[in-house]
């Protein structure tokens, strides 16, 4: 249908489309093929967030509604490397036959639990085309955004997962300090960064005076955030050379579009897949008539093409 | 429980009206109508305020597989229903579903209890009617805080619903009122007391809020009752997506309202 290459490469992994998911919001892909086929559409999936042992995540209640946004203090549930491969490997791996790429997303609470989830991995999951390290979990009480809250952290992280595996490796960044995060990250050899995680938020019942979900903070996300995440964007895409995956707030190929002219290779779904779990058929083809309207023959032309 | 898989379909609003103090009877056509099942529940999107971007889960009382309506009871709390209750007939919108793990048939031979608090009664109604069908006996015990919030309507339709039970005791249907405005003066725990005292079931169906699930659960289990609970979350997706929802489990960890539930195994829930 279209005349213009939509082919991308993030750090390593051949995307059909800069269409991703955002960690969290997709769980696993499969919850969604009733809505369309999950791997003939998307470029890849990002999957829940996984540690080398099952984590309960945090107590109700978890979520609150904000304007044009929610906010979220999920702490990551998940059930181990072990449990996650057992339920989703084989029907991750059908997604990889049909073309979309499959995103592990790497979790823990100090550094020896990173590398032991990612040696898991490496062991159990052939299926990966790669990892996203998540350094900015907002909902945990230790590791997640605190291991990635300067640069020195961050590389401490990529030190440990990076001589691990041969695969591409993505870090999943927290909303602050980008450019110096990513240069950091970069330098310790990440093939690929990613951002923003969830704005950590607050919300008040001012009737009890406790807070709207299980945590005093929490993470926001939603369309709320998208220019914030636009501009954590292009503030990192100026400082580094690896390739960008935009996330905050997309729900339209007008909002991918404007990750992508901001420096982003790939643009990730999220909170919009919780509202509107249809959208993606729909995002890529109105991301295809822009590129389309702009007259270039490849979609990497308009990355970073923004004209300030 | 065998269901078809969660997807997005239209819908159309054919009635919305309303239907008690509070409470607001919506009537929509929509294919879902086809597989739902009862207990199991659907998410609804308000058009035309991007403001509030999460949809509306919604349990129902009945939907009729022939011509494709859907009857739902919900009650104005907040922003999100305020608009709902501003859809007039002819308006149309998208839903997702069906949503989650509805009711079970009783495992064992016997007289259900029905037990419905609040706005927590269509999904006790669908329960009702599923019996029905399946020719299992039943009573009911309807709560609220005060008369003007009861669903007349259905209490009526519990009444004199019939479809070839097997049991040959009349059918009780005691509603109860927190401030004494209508039938019995208390709560639906003094309701179900006040059966039990009388006569013996083998299931418990309970939809009502938490705290009155959590008694009728325990009064079940002193009495060595099946018990199924119908759980409400704030939910983000309705379908296991983002794991907002989570119900605490006796064994330890959570599960997830809308994909594990929102029916559970008394037993097993954490109250």
């Amino acid at each position: 249908m279209s005349t213009v290459s939509m082919a991308v490469n993030l750090g390593g992994i051949q995307m059909r489309n800069p269409l991703n998911t955002a960690s969290g919001t997709y769980g696993n892909g499969i919850q969604f093929e009733g809505f369309y086929d999950v791997g003939a559409t998307l470029g890849a999936i990002t999957c829940k967030g996984v540690a080398a042992e099952p984590w309960n995540g945090n107590p109700a209640p978890r979520l609150t509604e904000l304007p044009s946004a929610m906010m979220n203090s999920v702490g990551l549930q998940n059930p181990g490397v072990h449990g996650f491969v057992e339920r989703y490997g084989s029907y991750l791996t059908g997604l990889r036959e049909k073309g979309c790429q499959v995103i592990c997303q790497i979790a823990g609470h100090s550094l020896d639990e990173y590398r032991r989830a990612t040696e898991l991995y490496e062991e159990l999951a052939p299926f990966a085309s790669g990892f996203e390290v998540n350094i900015s979990c907002p909902n945990i009480a230790a590791g997640g955004a605190a291991m990635g809250a300067t640069p020195q952290a961050a590389a401490e992280v990529m030190s440990v997962v990076r001589p691990l595996t041969q695969r591409p490796v993505i870090v999943k960044m927290a909303p602050h300090d980008v450019a110096e995060i990513g240069r950091a990250l970069e330098a310790a050899g990440a093939d690929a960064l990613s951002l923003i995680n969830t704005i950590p938020g607050m919300a008040i019942d001012i009737n009890t005076r406790r807070s709207r979900v299980c945590r005093p903070t929490a993470g926001v996300s939603g369309p709320a955030i998208h220019a914030i995440a636009v501009r954590m964007v292009w503030e990192c895409a100026q400082a580094v050379k690896i390739p960008l995956c935009g996330i905050g707030g997309v729900a339209s190929g007008a909002d991918a579009a404007e990750m992508i002219l901001a420096g982003a290779t790939a643009v990730s779904l999220g909170t919009v897949n919780l509202y509107d779990p249809a959208c993606a058929p729909r995002i890529l083809k109105e991301l295809e008539q822009w590129a389309q309207d702009q007259g270039v023959s490849d979609i990497n032309e308009l990355i970073g093409a923004f004209e300030c | 429980m065998e269901t078809g898989p969660v997807t997005q379909y239209d819908f159309t609003v054919i009635r919305n009206e309303p239907a008690a103090q509070g409470i607001w009877r919506l009537v929509i056509t929509s294919e879902v109508a086809r597989t739902i099942k009862p207990g199991q529940f659907m998410n609804l999107r308000v058009p035309g305020d991007n403001a509030h971007i999460l949809r509306i889960p919604l349990s129902f009382k009945h939907a009729d597989t022939k011509a494709e309506t859907v009857e739902l009871l919900y009650a104005v709390v907040g922003e999100g229903t305020e608009r709902l209750a501003k859809m007039r007939a002819g308006d149309t919108s998208t839903l997702v579903g069906p949503c989650g793990r509805g009711w079970w048939l009783p495992k064992a031979e016997g007289r259900a209890l029905l037990v419905a608090g609040g706005i927590g009664l269509p999904p006790v109604f669908a329960a009702a009617r599923q019996l029905a069908e399946a020719g299992v006996g039943f009573d009911v015990v309807v709560g609220n805080h005060t008369a003007e919030r009861h669903l007349m309507q259905e209490i009526d339709e519990l009444r004199s619903m019939s479809a070839g039970e097997v049991c040959d005791c009349e059918r009780r249907v005691v509603v109860c009122t927190d401030d004494g405005t209508l039938g019995l003066d208390g709560f639906t725990t003094d309701g179900m007391a006040s059966l039990l005292a009388e006569r013996t079931y083998a299931q418990v169906y309970t939809c009502g809020p938490t705290i009155m699930m959590a008694g009728i659960a325990k009064l079940a289990r002193e009495h060595g009752i099946a018990c199924q609970a119908s759980m409400e979350r704030m939910m983000g997706c309705g379908f296991g997506a983002c794991s907002c929802c989570n119900v605490a489990l006796v064994a330890g960890g959570y599960a997830l309202c809308c994909q594990d539930g929102p029916v559970f195994d008394a037993e097993e829930v954490a109250w």
